[in-house]
């Protein structure tokens, strides 16, 4: 058993779980495993169609039977398949009496009837054990899964029959309205081609979920031996072992490259000594690798490495949310119970009037609760889709900085032509001019509610004021006149001047813009 | 490597794990719900036999009701589990693991109609048998997923050896296999055990006995042992 050639992840998993992987693996190598089982089982049934043709049910019956012949060969296969190995539908068939060989007589009577049939078929097919050994194996390994085996056992078996059930009903489902059968004396004469034709439906629907069956018990028998035979540490432990080894291997073969590089150095040096005084040869103490393990192994074993700590706290338990039913409830429905009561003593004739009458006004305070609370849930949808017309003015984030200038209005100061023509003077003119442009920057955007982005460069921003200068939208936005447009070309040609090109303006034509700005703006505050 | 995982991938890299649960389980689930319906419907059935044609009416409103809310109720408040589900240790969640939200879960119960056609349930063994992960069709509408609710493992008693600090390079699986071991210590036979440990004899330069016993030393400290002796 080669189990690194295990085609399934080798981990322990509930009995369910390991069903569940059989089905993924059924699912996987279907086709095979359904032929597999459907020749062998279709030829009994041709013998059985010549023998009791005149006994549908009972052929039926005699294929049934002999279900633990044709489960051998998908069993077969899924046992080869689960170690990545390809068997051929005719390469199985060919082994169809082999397999068989061992302990047919005992499966196909008394053990016929086993609810864990395809959890001990691999005992016997696998493992080729039968007598006591075979009683002493199941016994280990009936000592967990076998429920679940029964269980899957059970389910198999009303599958088969509830799908059989909707193929019927698919069936019939298809059949036109206009198509007149009449259905009652087909049944009850139980004619003989009916049956035989449903014979052969649950001959497919068998061999459909025979492998399903199979190999959700063989995944179980893999399962309970993954948890007995560790198998899953064994794989990791190999894997961990040829790691090393590859690893000693690299290192040796370093070491071997190593030596030969010293001693070639070695006579480098010694030549080279001999022709050269004598120096201190034992000058570098650098340390070897087996020193730097040694110190890494100190190191992990010192303290650093073995620090407990312990903490505590206070943490939200899981609430209890299984009594939740408000006392008020519980003493109306009691009160309306003693009403009840009441009320049957007095009147007994129409109490069903009342009751009928009760459910009908708690349906009616249901129904107002729900249209209610569905009018308070949704009432701005429903109040806007009322006035649809009237929108709502959309309320835009203000930017606070553009090209990294604060352009919030209350960042400027009162006079801003003076403070500009103020630190202009005193040499200051990057933070002079910064200061007019943002002002123009905060009152266009406060005053005239242009909505620069961060996006957008310093030219973009004037070319928009200069396209609503162009094209004034009268209901929208508040016009601009070309005297702002112009100032807001020029100061923004004299900042970017400034900013990028360090090309400081005259004097004069800073003191021209802020009289313009002055006429801009200087009345608005 | 065929399994039966299903694992997502959160937007911080982190990788969230469950195992879908199959058509067997589930099927027998459902099963064990069905009994507790019809024990519902029958003590229903007998208190409201008093109340003749009323009764009926109630009864078929409250059969109603079980029919399509049953599952719903349970799925979102008590964890994703109905009580058939809460027995086989299955669990409702959305396909990204978080728990179910009312729409997916009576959207998959809704769709319990198309899992039926055309009769018995054959839609959803066929779609849960044949999908990937095991979803039946309301599932693959909504959106949801079954999966096995992880048990929490009951302490374990250590065999009683001094801690020994692991040789140096071992990844996180291998680490976990050496937990494992003496986790299982119980439940392999000794012999086994042996084999295994021995399977590391070029990693411990130990045999039989003592290549067990340094295994074990090692897994008790892997586990939070106190280290003495050394």
């Amino acid at each position: 058993m080669e189990l690194e050639r295990l085609a399934i992840r080798a981990r322990l998993r509930s009995p369910w779980e390991s069903i569940d992987l059989g089905i993924a693996l059924a699912r996987q190598h279907w086709w095979p495993l359904f032929i597999v089982w459907l020749l062998p089982a279709s030829v009994v049934f041709a013998c059985s169609f010549w023998l009791l043709h005149d006994s549908p049910s009972w052929a039926l019956l005699l294929v049934w039977w002999l279900k633990p012949v044709y489960d051998r060969l998908p069993l077969f296969i899924a046992s080869r398949a689960l170690f990545g190995e390809q068997v051929s539908v005719s390469g199985a068939l060919k082994q169809f009496f082999s397999l068989n060989r061992r302990d047919w007589f005992a499966w196909l009577t008394w053990r016929r009837l086993s609810a864990t049939r395809s959890y001990d078929m691999p005992v016997t097919l696998l493992e080729q054990t039968s007598g006591s050994a075979r009683a002493a194996r199941i016994g280990v390994l009936h000592r967990k899964h076998s429920n679940a085996a029964t269980w899957l056992t059970l389910t198999g078996f009303h599958l088969e029959f509830f799908l059989f059930l909707a193929l019927l009903a698919f069936m019939y489902l298809l059949i036109p309205e206009q198509v007149q059968i009449d259905w009652l004396p087909m049944l009850t004469n139980s004619a003989l081609w009916l049956e035989w034709a449903s014979n052969v439906l649950y001959l497919l629907v068998m061999a459909a979920v025979a492998p399903f069956y199979v190999v959700s018990g063989f995944c179980l028998y893999i399962g309970r031996r993954i948890e007995l035979e560790a198998w899953d540490i064994e794989i990791q432990f190999r894997s961990l072992r040829d790691r090393h080894l590859r690893a000693q291997k690299d290192r040796q073969k370093r070491a071997a490259h190593a030596t030969t590089a010293a001693s070639l150095l070695l006579l480098c040096v010694l030549s080279i000594s001999t022709l050269l005084p004598a120096e201190d040869a034992s000058a570098e103490a650098a340390l070897t690798p087996e020193q730097s393990r040694e110190t890494i192994d100190q190191v992990l074993a010192g303290e650093d490495f073995h620090q407990q700590e312990e903490v505590s706290g206070w943490r939200l338990k899981e609430l209890d949310m299984d009594s939740e039913i408000p006392e008020w409830l519980i003493d109306f429905v009691q009160w309306l119970e003693n009403r009840q009561l009441a009320s049957d003593k007095e009147r007994e004739v129409d109490w069903a009037a009342h009751i009928g009458l009760l459910a009908e006004l708690l349906l009616w305070a249901a129904f107002i609760g729900l249209v209610a609370y569905l009018l308070l849930r949704h009432r701005e949808q429903i109040l806007q889709s009322l006035r649809w017309q009237r929108k709502k003015p959309e309320t835009r984030l203000r930017p606070e900085t553009l090209f990294g200038l604060d352009v919030r209005q209350s960042s400027l100061p009162d006079d801003v032509c003076a403070e500009v023509l103020r630190l202009w003077r005193s040499g200051d003119k990057r933070g002079g001019l910064g200061l007019l442009y943002r002002a123009t920057l905060a009152h266009l955007i406060e005053s005239y509610q242009f909505e620069f982005g961060d996006h957008l460069t310093e030219s973009e921003c004037a070319q928009l004021v200069r396209q609503r200068q162009a094209h004034p939208q009268p209901e929208a936005q508040r016009p601009v006149s070309a005297a702002l447009c112009e100032l807001v070309q020029q100061l923004t040609v004299a900042w970017q001047q400034l900013a990028y090109a360090h090309r400081a303006p005259q004097l004069a034509q800073v003191e021209t813009l802020c009289n313009q700005w002055q006429e801009a703006f200087g009345n608005e505050d | 490597m065929l399994d039966t995982t299903y694992s997502v991938e959160t937007p911080e890299g982190v990788d969230l794990r469950a195992q879908a649960a199959g058509p067997v389980p589930r099927i027998l689930a459902y099963g064990v719900d069905i009994f507790y319906r019809s024990l519902i419907l029958i003590a229903l059935a007998i208190a409201l036999a008093f109340a003749e044609n009323a009764g009926l009416g109630i009864w078929l409103l409250c059969s109603f009701l079980l029919e399509w809310f049953y599952p719903v109720y349970f799925e979102v408040m008590h964890g994703g589990q109905t009580p058939g589900k809460k027995a086989f240790g299955l669990v409702v969640v959305n396909d990204n693991l978080t728990p179910i939200s009312w729409s997916a879960s009576l959207l998959r119960n809704l769709l319990r109609f198309a899992d039926f056609l055309p009769f018995a349930y054959a839609a959803g063994v066929v779609s849960m048998t044949l999908g990937r992960h095991f979803q039946r069709l309301g599932d693959l509408a909504a959106g949801t997923l079954v999966v096995y609710r992880r048990e929490s493992k009951a302490p374990q008693t250590l065999p009683d050896v001094t801690p020994l600090p692991p040789p140096r390079g071992l990844q996180l699986q291998d680490q976990q296999a050496l937990i494992s071991l003496i986790e299982r210590s119980g439940e392999l036979s000794e012999a086994r055990q042996r084999e295994l440990a021995e399977l590391l004899e070029p990693l411990t330069g130990k045999k039989e006995r003592a290549a067990l016993d340094y295994l074990r030393a090692v897994g008790t400290w892997l586990l939070g042992g106190q280290t003495g002796g050394k």
